[in-house]
Protein backbone atom coordinates (compact mmCIF):
# COMPACT_ATOMS: atom_id res chain seq x y z
CA UNK A 1 0.00 0.00 0.00
CA UNK A 2 1.03 3.63 -0.58
CA UNK A 3 1.83 4.95 2.35
CA UNK A 4 1.59 8.11 1.77
CA UNK A 5 -1.35 8.23 -0.58
CA UNK A 6 -1.86 11.24 -2.79
CA UNK A 7 0.84 13.00 -1.94
CA UNK A 8 3.42 12.81 -5.05
CA UNK A 9 1.18 12.52 -8.16
CA UNK A 10 2.97 14.54 -10.31
CA UNK A 11 4.66 12.30 -13.43
CA UNK A 12 8.05 13.49 -12.21
CA UNK A 13 10.04 10.93 -14.46
CA UNK A 14 8.10 12.43 -17.67
CA UNK A 15 9.57 16.36 -16.30
CA UNK A 16 12.60 15.13 -15.30
CA UNK A 17 14.37 16.36 -18.75
CA UNK A 18 12.53 19.55 -18.14
CA UNK A 19 14.00 20.05 -14.35
CA UNK A 20 17.22 19.17 -15.33
CA UNK A 21 17.43 21.10 -18.21
CA UNK A 22 15.72 24.25 -16.00
CA UNK A 23 18.44 23.19 -13.52
CA UNK A 24 21.33 23.42 -15.62
CA UNK A 25 20.06 27.19 -16.83
CA UNK A 26 19.81 28.43 -13.48
CA UNK A 27 23.35 27.08 -12.86
CA UNK A 28 24.66 29.08 -16.03
CA UNK A 29 23.02 32.26 -15.23
CA UNK A 30 24.36 31.54 -11.84
CA UNK A 31 27.94 31.01 -13.34
CA UNK A 32 27.60 34.09 -16.30
CA UNK A 33 26.29 36.64 -13.48
CA UNK A 34 28.91 35.62 -10.90
CA UNK A 35 31.68 35.98 -12.97
CA UNK A 36 30.08 39.57 -14.53
CA UNK A 37 29.28 40.71 -11.15
CA UNK A 38 32.68 40.14 -9.39
CA UNK A 39 34.52 42.31 -11.99
CA UNK A 40 32.17 44.74 -11.78
CA UNK A 41 32.51 44.58 -8.40
CA UNK A 42 36.37 44.66 -8.56
CA UNK A 43 36.34 47.66 -11.18
CA UNK A 44 33.69 49.57 -8.97
CA UNK A 45 35.47 48.67 -5.79
CA UNK A 46 39.10 50.61 -6.91
CA UNK A 47 37.64 53.01 -8.38
CA UNK A 48 35.48 53.67 -4.84
CA UNK A 49 39.40 53.79 -3.29
CA UNK A 50 40.58 56.00 -6.23
CA UNK A 51 42.15 59.00 -4.68
CA UNK A 52 41.05 60.93 -7.90
CA UNK A 53 37.62 62.39 -7.36
CA UNK A 54 36.46 62.01 -10.74
CA UNK A 55 36.76 58.14 -10.42
CA UNK A 56 35.32 58.44 -6.80
CA UNK A 57 31.95 59.81 -7.53
CA UNK A 58 30.42 57.37 -10.18
CA UNK A 59 31.28 54.60 -8.61
CA UNK A 60 29.82 56.09 -5.31
CA UNK A 61 26.83 56.59 -7.33
CA UNK A 62 26.19 53.27 -9.06
CA UNK A 63 26.96 51.17 -5.78
CA UNK A 64 24.31 53.27 -4.23
CA UNK A 65 22.07 53.55 -6.73
CA UNK A 66 21.65 49.80 -7.63
CA UNK A 67 22.13 48.25 -4.01
CA UNK A 68 18.46 50.16 -3.38
CA UNK A 69 16.46 49.22 -6.24
CA UNK A 70 14.88 45.54 -5.82
CA UNK A 71 16.21 42.87 -8.14
CA UNK A 72 12.62 42.48 -10.04
CA UNK A 73 12.63 46.04 -11.00
CA UNK A 74 16.23 45.93 -12.67
CA UNK A 75 15.03 42.50 -14.73
CA UNK A 76 11.87 44.37 -15.95
CA UNK A 77 13.87 47.34 -16.61
CA UNK A 78 17.05 45.12 -18.96
CA UNK A 79 14.02 42.99 -20.64
CA UNK A 80 11.25 44.80 -21.15
CA UNK A 81 12.13 48.80 -20.73
CA UNK A 82 15.11 48.70 -22.77
CA UNK A 83 13.19 47.03 -25.41
CA UNK A 84 10.80 49.57 -25.82
CA UNK A 85 13.70 51.69 -26.23
CA UNK A 86 14.66 49.69 -29.43
CA UNK A 87 17.21 47.50 -27.32
CA UNK A 88 16.07 43.95 -27.95
CA UNK A 89 17.91 41.81 -25.25
CA UNK A 90 16.66 37.86 -25.14
CA UNK A 91 15.99 36.79 -21.82
CA UNK A 92 19.61 34.95 -21.44
CA UNK A 93 20.81 39.15 -21.72
CA UNK A 94 18.75 40.41 -19.71
CA UNK A 95 18.70 37.67 -17.36
CA UNK A 96 22.05 37.95 -16.57
CA UNK A 97 23.17 41.68 -17.25
CA UNK A 98 20.49 41.96 -14.51
CA UNK A 99 22.29 39.69 -12.08
CA UNK A 100 25.45 41.85 -13.20
CA UNK A 101 24.19 45.02 -12.28
CA UNK A 102 22.98 44.32 -9.02
CA UNK A 103 25.13 41.94 -7.22
CA UNK A 104 28.08 44.10 -8.87
CA UNK A 105 26.73 46.56 -7.06
CA UNK A 106 27.00 44.42 -3.71
CA UNK A 107 30.24 43.12 -4.12
CA UNK A 108 31.70 46.33 -4.89
CA UNK A 109 30.62 46.79 -1.45
CA UNK A 110 32.67 43.82 -0.16
CA UNK A 111 35.42 43.83 -2.04
CA UNK A 112 35.86 47.76 -1.52
CA UNK A 113 35.96 46.36 2.57
CA UNK A 114 38.21 43.90 1.74
CA UNK A 115 41.00 46.57 -0.47
CA UNK A 116 40.74 48.55 2.85
CA UNK A 117 40.91 46.02 5.57
CA UNK A 118 44.75 45.10 4.00
CA UNK A 119 46.78 47.21 6.60
CA UNK A 120 48.99 50.52 5.06
CA UNK A 121 52.08 49.05 5.65
CA UNK A 122 51.75 46.02 3.47
CA UNK A 123 51.50 48.35 0.46
CA UNK A 124 54.71 49.99 2.37
CA UNK A 125 56.50 47.02 2.60
CA UNK A 126 55.61 46.46 -0.94
CA UNK A 127 57.18 49.57 -2.15
CA UNK A 128 59.72 49.39 -0.30
CA UNK A 129 60.78 45.62 -1.89
CA UNK A 130 61.21 47.71 -4.88
CA UNK A 131 58.13 46.23 -6.70
CA UNK A 132 55.86 48.27 -8.67
CA UNK A 133 52.43 49.43 -8.26
CA UNK A 134 50.74 46.54 -10.43
CA UNK A 135 52.86 44.25 -8.61
CA UNK A 136 52.17 45.03 -5.29
CA UNK A 137 48.74 44.86 -5.79
CA UNK A 138 48.75 41.94 -7.11
CA UNK A 139 50.63 39.82 -5.40
CA UNK A 140 50.41 41.29 -2.13
CA UNK A 141 47.66 43.68 -1.52
CA UNK A 142 45.12 41.40 -3.79
CA UNK A 143 45.64 38.12 -2.38
CA UNK A 144 44.74 39.42 0.90
CA UNK A 145 41.68 41.28 0.40
CA UNK A 146 40.79 38.18 -1.33
CA UNK A 147 41.08 35.96 1.50
CA UNK A 148 39.07 39.00 3.40
CA UNK A 149 36.08 39.30 0.61
CA UNK A 150 35.76 35.17 0.69
CA UNK A 151 32.92 35.32 3.63
CA UNK A 152 30.77 38.02 2.23
CA UNK A 153 31.46 36.62 -1.47
CA UNK A 154 30.68 33.40 -1.00
CA UNK A 155 26.96 34.64 0.46
CA UNK A 156 26.34 36.71 -2.13
CA UNK A 157 27.16 33.60 -4.56
CA UNK A 158 24.71 31.35 -3.39
CA UNK A 159 22.09 34.56 -3.04
CA UNK A 160 22.51 34.98 -6.67
CA UNK A 161 22.20 31.26 -7.09
CA UNK A 162 18.93 31.68 -5.31
CA UNK A 163 17.79 34.64 -7.10
CA UNK A 164 18.12 33.43 -10.53
CA UNK A 165 14.55 32.48 -9.63
CA UNK A 166 13.31 35.72 -9.95
CA UNK A 167 14.12 35.17 -13.79
CA UNK A 168 10.67 33.21 -14.41
CA UNK A 169 9.21 36.75 -14.52
CA UNK A 170 11.35 36.92 -18.20
CA UNK A 171 10.50 32.80 -19.02
CA UNK A 172 14.17 32.69 -18.60
CA UNK A 173 13.33 28.64 -18.93
CA UNK A 174 15.67 27.92 -15.41
CA UNK A 175 14.29 26.01 -13.12
CA UNK A 176 11.29 28.23 -11.51
CA UNK A 177 10.08 29.19 -14.89
CA UNK A 178 10.05 25.05 -15.40
CA UNK A 179 8.56 25.14 -11.92
CA UNK A 180 5.73 27.13 -12.95
CA UNK A 181 5.00 25.23 -16.59
CA UNK A 182 4.63 21.77 -14.55
CA UNK A 183 2.35 23.71 -12.06
CA UNK A 184 0.09 24.99 -14.35
CA UNK A 185 0.08 21.46 -16.39
CA UNK A 186 -0.81 19.59 -13.34
CA UNK A 187 -2.41 22.01 -10.98
CA UNK A 188 -0.13 20.67 -8.33
CA UNK A 189 1.44 23.94 -6.72
CA UNK A 190 2.12 22.63 -3.07
CA UNK A 191 3.80 19.50 -4.77
CA UNK A 192 5.48 20.59 -7.78
CA UNK A 193 6.99 24.14 -5.58
CA UNK A 194 7.71 21.85 -2.45
CA UNK A 195 10.02 19.59 -4.82
CA UNK A 196 11.31 22.97 -6.63
CA UNK A 197 12.53 24.26 -3.42
CA UNK A 198 13.91 20.74 -2.49
CA UNK A 199 16.04 20.71 -5.94
CA UNK A 200 17.33 24.40 -4.50
CA UNK A 201 18.14 23.59 -1.43
CA UNK A 202 20.48 20.47 -2.35
CA UNK A 203 22.09 22.60 -5.15
CA UNK A 204 22.31 25.50 -2.56
CA UNK A 205 23.46 23.68 0.58
CA UNK A 206 27.19 22.10 -0.39
CA UNK A 207 27.53 24.82 -1.88
CA UNK A 208 27.30 26.86 1.22
CA UNK A 209 29.63 23.94 2.85
CA UNK A 210 31.73 24.03 -0.20
CA UNK A 211 32.50 28.18 0.10
CA UNK A 212 33.07 27.52 3.82
CA UNK A 213 35.43 24.89 3.67
CA UNK A 214 37.52 26.80 1.38
CA UNK A 215 37.07 29.69 3.71
CA UNK A 216 38.81 27.59 6.31
CA UNK A 217 41.45 25.99 4.32
CA UNK A 218 42.24 29.29 2.78
CA UNK A 219 42.65 30.79 6.36
CA UNK A 220 45.09 28.04 7.21
CA UNK A 221 47.30 29.71 4.62
CA UNK A 222 46.48 26.21 1.82
CA UNK A 223 47.75 27.40 -1.88
CA UNK A 224 44.93 28.60 -4.03
CA UNK A 225 47.36 27.98 -7.37
CA UNK A 226 48.81 25.23 -8.54
CA UNK A 227 51.85 27.17 -9.21
CA UNK A 228 52.23 28.33 -5.43
CA UNK A 229 51.35 24.37 -4.34
CA UNK A 230 54.66 23.38 -6.32
CA UNK A 231 56.96 26.09 -4.74
CA UNK A 232 55.55 25.03 -1.58
CA UNK A 233 55.89 21.41 -2.12
CA UNK A 234 59.86 22.24 -3.24
CA UNK A 235 60.61 23.85 -0.11
CA UNK A 236 59.31 21.10 1.75
CA UNK A 237 61.54 18.83 -0.49
CA UNK A 238 64.45 20.99 0.12
CA UNK A 239 64.32 21.27 3.55
CA UNK A 240 63.97 17.51 4.25
CA UNK A 241 66.57 17.02 2.29
CA UNK A 242 68.97 19.61 4.56
CA UNK A 243 67.58 17.58 7.40
CA UNK A 244 70.37 15.11 7.42
CA UNK A 245 73.20 17.26 5.68
CA UNK A 246 71.97 20.08 7.91
CA UNK A 247 71.86 23.94 7.27
CA UNK A 248 72.13 24.36 11.01
CA UNK A 249 76.01 23.90 10.14
CA UNK A 250 75.44 27.54 9.31
CA UNK A 251 73.55 28.64 11.85
CA UNK A 252 74.74 31.05 14.50
CA UNK B 1 78.21 32.73 4.30
CA UNK B 2 75.25 34.94 2.43
CA UNK B 3 75.70 37.94 4.55
CA UNK B 4 79.22 37.91 3.45
CA UNK B 5 78.46 36.66 0.23
CA UNK B 6 75.97 39.43 -0.20
CA UNK B 7 78.05 42.22 1.36
CA UNK B 8 81.37 40.95 -1.46
CA UNK B 9 79.01 41.32 -4.37
CA UNK B 10 77.73 44.99 -3.08
CA UNK B 11 79.36 48.03 -4.37
CA UNK B 12 79.27 49.55 -1.06
CA UNK B 13 82.66 48.84 -0.16
CA UNK B 14 84.57 49.10 -3.30
CA UNK B 15 83.12 52.50 -3.71
CA UNK B 16 84.82 55.23 -2.01
CA UNK B 17 81.55 57.61 -2.82
CA UNK B 18 78.96 58.17 -0.05
CA UNK B 19 76.34 55.73 0.14
CA UNK B 20 73.95 58.05 1.26
CA UNK B 21 74.27 61.99 0.80
CA UNK B 22 71.63 64.37 2.17
CA UNK B 23 71.82 68.08 2.15
CA UNK B 24 69.73 71.06 2.87
CA UNK B 25 66.43 68.37 3.88
CA UNK B 26 63.21 69.97 4.54
CA UNK B 27 59.98 68.02 5.32
CA UNK B 28 56.67 68.93 6.77
CA UNK B 29 53.49 67.61 7.77
CA UNK B 30 50.36 69.81 6.67
CA UNK B 31 52.40 73.00 8.11
CA UNK B 32 54.48 71.39 10.95
CA UNK B 33 58.17 71.02 9.90
CA UNK B 34 59.68 68.23 11.39
CA UNK B 35 62.78 67.99 9.12
CA UNK B 36 64.08 71.57 8.82
CA UNK B 37 67.44 72.16 6.72
CA UNK B 38 68.67 68.48 7.62
CA UNK B 39 72.56 67.25 5.62
CA UNK B 40 73.14 64.00 6.45
CA UNK B 41 75.90 61.62 4.91
CA UNK B 42 76.45 57.51 5.21
CA UNK B 43 80.01 56.19 4.18
CA UNK B 44 80.25 52.73 2.19
CA UNK B 45 80.36 49.96 4.94
CA UNK B 46 79.51 52.22 7.83
CA UNK B 47 76.48 52.21 10.49
CA UNK B 48 75.21 55.34 11.45
CA UNK B 49 72.04 55.14 14.19
CA UNK B 50 69.57 57.86 14.61
CA UNK B 51 68.68 58.67 18.55
CA UNK B 52 66.37 61.15 19.24
CA UNK B 53 62.99 61.54 20.87
CA UNK B 54 59.84 60.22 19.69
CA UNK B 55 58.60 63.13 16.88
CA UNK B 56 61.88 64.12 16.52
CA UNK B 57 62.16 63.54 12.80
CA UNK B 58 64.75 60.24 13.04
CA UNK B 59 61.87 57.76 10.79
CA UNK B 60 61.04 60.82 8.94
CA UNK B 61 64.59 61.10 7.55
CA UNK B 62 64.92 57.22 7.34
CA UNK B 63 61.97 57.28 4.99
CA UNK B 64 62.83 59.79 3.02
CA UNK B 65 66.00 57.97 1.89
CA UNK B 66 64.48 55.20 0.19
CA UNK B 67 61.85 58.11 -0.73
CA UNK B 68 58.87 56.29 0.91
CA UNK B 69 58.31 60.20 2.17
CA UNK B 70 58.94 62.93 -0.29
CA UNK B 71 60.65 66.01 1.34
CA UNK B 72 59.73 69.10 0.31
CA UNK B 73 62.98 70.20 -0.79
CA UNK B 74 66.67 69.29 -0.66
CA UNK B 75 68.69 67.09 -2.26
CA UNK B 76 69.77 63.18 -1.92
CA UNK B 77 72.15 61.23 -3.66
CA UNK B 78 72.36 57.41 -3.10
CA UNK B 79 75.81 56.31 -4.26
CA UNK B 80 76.80 59.44 -6.39
CA UNK B 81 73.20 59.28 -7.99
CA UNK B 82 71.31 62.13 -7.72
CA UNK B 83 67.76 60.85 -6.40
CA UNK B 84 66.12 63.53 -5.38
CA UNK B 85 66.75 67.46 -6.10
CA UNK B 86 65.48 70.66 -5.76
CA UNK B 87 61.62 69.62 -4.68
CA UNK B 88 61.48 67.08 -7.22
CA UNK B 89 62.00 63.35 -7.48
CA UNK B 90 65.17 62.64 -10.42
CA UNK B 91 65.43 59.09 -10.05
CA UNK B 92 63.87 57.77 -12.94
CA UNK B 93 63.15 54.34 -12.03
CA UNK B 94 62.05 54.35 -8.11
CA UNK B 95 61.35 50.40 -8.48
CA UNK B 96 64.98 49.62 -8.98
CA UNK B 97 66.45 52.44 -6.31
CA UNK B 98 64.41 50.77 -4.08
CA UNK B 99 65.89 47.47 -4.45
CA UNK B 100 69.55 48.33 -3.58
CA UNK B 101 68.04 50.22 -0.21
CA UNK B 102 66.51 47.15 2.06
CA UNK B 103 64.24 48.11 4.84
CA UNK B 104 62.95 46.64 7.77
CA UNK B 105 59.80 48.07 9.40
CA UNK B 106 58.98 48.77 13.55
CA UNK B 107 55.63 46.50 12.97
CA UNK B 108 57.86 43.93 10.79
CA UNK B 109 55.05 44.06 7.62
CA UNK B 110 55.59 40.56 6.42
CA UNK B 111 53.11 39.50 4.07
CA UNK B 112 50.85 37.37 6.27
CA UNK B 113 49.25 35.24 3.67
CA UNK B 114 52.63 33.73 2.70
CA UNK B 115 55.20 31.26 4.69
CA UNK B 116 58.21 33.13 5.89
CA UNK B 117 60.09 31.63 2.90
CA UNK B 118 57.73 32.40 0.49
CA UNK B 119 57.96 36.14 2.50
CA UNK B 120 61.92 36.10 1.65
CA UNK B 121 61.36 34.97 -2.12
CA UNK B 122 58.44 37.25 -3.53
CA UNK B 123 60.64 40.58 -4.40
CA UNK B 124 63.35 38.18 -5.72
CA UNK B 125 60.78 36.50 -8.02
CA UNK B 126 58.59 39.42 -8.73
CA UNK B 127 61.36 42.34 -8.84
CA UNK B 128 64.62 41.23 -9.97
CA UNK B 129 62.90 38.11 -11.92
CA UNK B 130 65.12 35.51 -10.10
CA UNK B 131 63.99 31.81 -11.07
CA UNK B 132 62.03 30.41 -8.41
CA UNK B 133 64.67 27.61 -7.87
CA UNK B 134 67.52 30.04 -7.48
CA UNK B 135 65.41 32.08 -4.97
CA UNK B 136 64.20 29.14 -2.99
CA UNK B 137 67.83 28.37 -2.47
CA UNK B 138 68.38 32.10 -1.06
CA UNK B 139 65.75 32.75 0.64
CA UNK B 140 66.01 29.19 2.79
CA UNK B 141 70.18 30.81 2.90
CA UNK B 142 68.99 33.61 4.37
CA UNK B 143 66.69 31.95 6.76
CA UNK B 144 69.18 29.85 8.07
CA UNK B 145 71.23 32.60 8.35
CA UNK B 146 68.44 34.79 10.64
CA UNK B 147 68.44 31.11 12.80
CA UNK B 148 64.95 30.17 11.15
CA UNK B 149 65.44 27.19 8.95
CA UNK B 150 63.08 25.50 11.09
CA UNK B 151 60.57 28.31 10.67
CA UNK B 152 60.72 28.12 6.50
CA UNK B 153 57.54 27.14 6.33
CA UNK B 154 55.53 29.16 9.20
CA UNK B 155 53.33 31.78 8.63
CA UNK B 156 53.42 35.16 10.62
CA UNK B 157 50.65 34.97 12.78
CA UNK B 158 52.30 31.44 13.86
CA UNK B 159 55.82 32.71 15.03
CA UNK B 160 56.79 35.45 17.59
CA UNK B 161 57.70 38.92 17.25
CA UNK B 162 61.51 38.39 16.78
CA UNK B 163 61.12 35.39 14.51
CA UNK B 164 58.86 37.68 12.12
CA UNK B 165 61.67 40.31 12.42
CA UNK B 166 64.29 37.56 11.10
CA UNK B 167 62.07 37.17 8.72
CA UNK B 168 61.98 40.63 7.54
CA UNK B 169 65.48 40.93 7.97
CA UNK B 170 66.49 37.72 5.31
CA UNK B 171 63.47 39.44 3.25
CA UNK B 172 65.46 42.84 2.81
CA UNK B 173 68.98 41.46 2.59
CA UNK B 174 67.45 38.78 -0.35
CA UNK B 175 67.43 41.51 -2.98
CA UNK B 176 71.32 42.00 -2.31
CA UNK B 177 71.02 45.59 -1.25
CA UNK B 178 73.97 48.05 -0.82
CA UNK B 179 72.37 49.43 2.49
CA UNK B 180 69.51 48.75 4.64
CA UNK B 181 67.70 50.90 6.69
CA UNK B 182 65.84 49.82 9.73
CA UNK B 183 63.23 51.58 11.77
CA UNK B 184 62.92 51.42 15.15
CA UNK B 185 63.35 47.56 14.25
CA UNK B 186 63.29 46.30 18.10
CA UNK B 187 60.59 48.70 19.61
CA UNK B 188 57.89 46.00 19.12
CA UNK B 189 59.83 43.65 20.66
CA UNK B 190 60.04 41.99 24.30
CA UNK B 191 63.54 41.55 25.25
CA UNK B 192 64.65 37.91 24.43
CA UNK B 193 63.23 38.88 20.90
CA UNK B 194 65.37 41.95 21.16
CA UNK B 195 68.62 40.30 21.87
CA UNK B 196 67.90 37.74 18.89
CA UNK B 197 67.00 40.76 16.45
CA UNK B 198 70.21 42.34 17.76
CA UNK B 199 72.18 39.07 17.44
CA UNK B 200 71.49 39.13 14.07
CA UNK B 201 72.23 42.92 13.44
CA UNK B 202 75.56 42.70 14.97
CA UNK B 203 76.62 40.02 12.65
CA UNK B 204 75.58 41.75 9.76
CA UNK B 205 77.30 44.85 11.02
CA UNK B 206 80.48 42.95 11.35
CA UNK B 207 79.97 41.45 7.22
CA UNK B 208 80.48 45.17 6.70
CA UNK B 209 76.96 45.55 5.55
CA UNK B 210 76.19 49.87 5.39
CA UNK B 211 72.73 50.47 7.67
CA UNK B 212 71.11 53.00 8.68
CA UNK B 213 69.28 52.70 12.49
CA UNK B 214 66.66 54.31 14.12
CA UNK B 215 66.65 53.24 17.87
CA UNK B 216 65.81 53.86 21.49
CA UNK B 217 68.53 50.54 22.26
CA UNK B 218 71.42 53.28 23.07
CA UNK B 219 73.54 50.74 24.51
CA UNK B 220 73.16 48.76 21.48
CA UNK B 221 73.84 51.68 19.27
CA UNK B 222 76.87 52.81 21.53
CA UNK B 223 78.13 49.54 20.80
CA UNK B 224 77.83 48.97 16.78
CA UNK B 225 77.65 52.82 15.08
CA UNK B 226 80.26 53.84 13.23
CA UNK B 227 78.36 57.32 14.08
CA UNK B 228 75.70 58.34 16.07
CA UNK B 229 73.03 61.39 15.01
CA UNK B 230 71.42 62.93 17.61
CA UNK B 231 67.96 64.31 16.24
CA UNK B 232 65.76 66.93 17.79
CA UNK B 233 62.78 69.07 16.87
CA UNK B 234 63.59 68.31 13.05
CA UNK B 235 67.46 69.59 13.22
CA UNK B 236 70.68 67.15 13.73
CA UNK B 237 71.94 68.44 17.35
CA UNK B 238 74.81 66.73 17.56
CA UNK B 239 76.70 63.76 15.48
CA UNK B 240 80.09 62.22 15.68
CA UNK B 241 81.44 58.89 17.07
CA UNK B 242 79.57 57.19 19.70
CA UNK B 243 82.46 58.20 22.38
CA UNK B 244 81.64 61.86 21.47
CA UNK B 245 78.25 62.08 21.21
CA UNK B 246 77.17 59.18 23.93
CA UNK B 247 79.99 59.51 26.34
CA UNK B 248 80.93 63.32 26.25
CA UNK B 249 77.80 65.34 24.74
CA UNK B 250 78.51 68.81 23.94
CA UNK B 251 74.79 69.83 23.63
CA UNK B 252 72.70 70.63 26.35
CA UNK B 253 69.94 68.75 24.53
CA UNK B 254 71.82 65.81 23.95
CA UNK B 255 72.99 65.62 27.58
CA UNK B 256 69.24 65.99 29.27
CA UNK B 257 67.89 63.01 26.07
CA UNK B 258 70.50 60.67 27.28
CA UNK B 259 70.18 62.01 31.32
CA UNK B 260 65.82 60.95 30.56
CA UNK B 261 66.87 57.67 28.55
CA UNK B 262 69.05 56.63 31.49
CA UNK B 263 66.50 57.26 34.25
CA UNK B 264 63.69 56.32 32.15
CA UNK B 265 65.57 53.57 31.23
Amino acid sequence: MNPAPGLFQVPWQDYLPALVDGLLKSLGYTAAGFVGAAAVGLAVALLRISSRRLLRIPAAIYTELFKNVPLLAIIFITYFGLASVGLRLDAFQAGTLSLVIFYGAYLSEIFRAALLGVHAGQQEAGQALGLGPVVTFTGIIFPQALRLALPGTGTMLVDLLKSTSLLVVISAAELMSQAQLIASETFRALEVYVVISAIYFVVCYPLSQLVLRLERRVQAGAPLSLRRYRRLAHARALLAAAETKPYSEVKP
Amino acid sequence: MTIGKIESEGSAVTSTLPVVEIRSLVKSFSGRTVLDNVDFTVKPGNIVSIIGRSGGGKTTLMRCINLLEKPDSGFITLQGEPVFSGDKTVCKDLAKLRQRVGMVFQRFYLFPHLTAVENVMLAQMKGLKIPEKKALETALELLAEVGLTHRALAFPEQMSGGEQQRVAIARALALGPSLLLFDEPTSALDPESTRDVLAVMRRLARSGMTMVIVTHEVPFAREISDKIVFIDGGHIIEQGHPSEVIDNPREDRTKAFLRSYKTDG
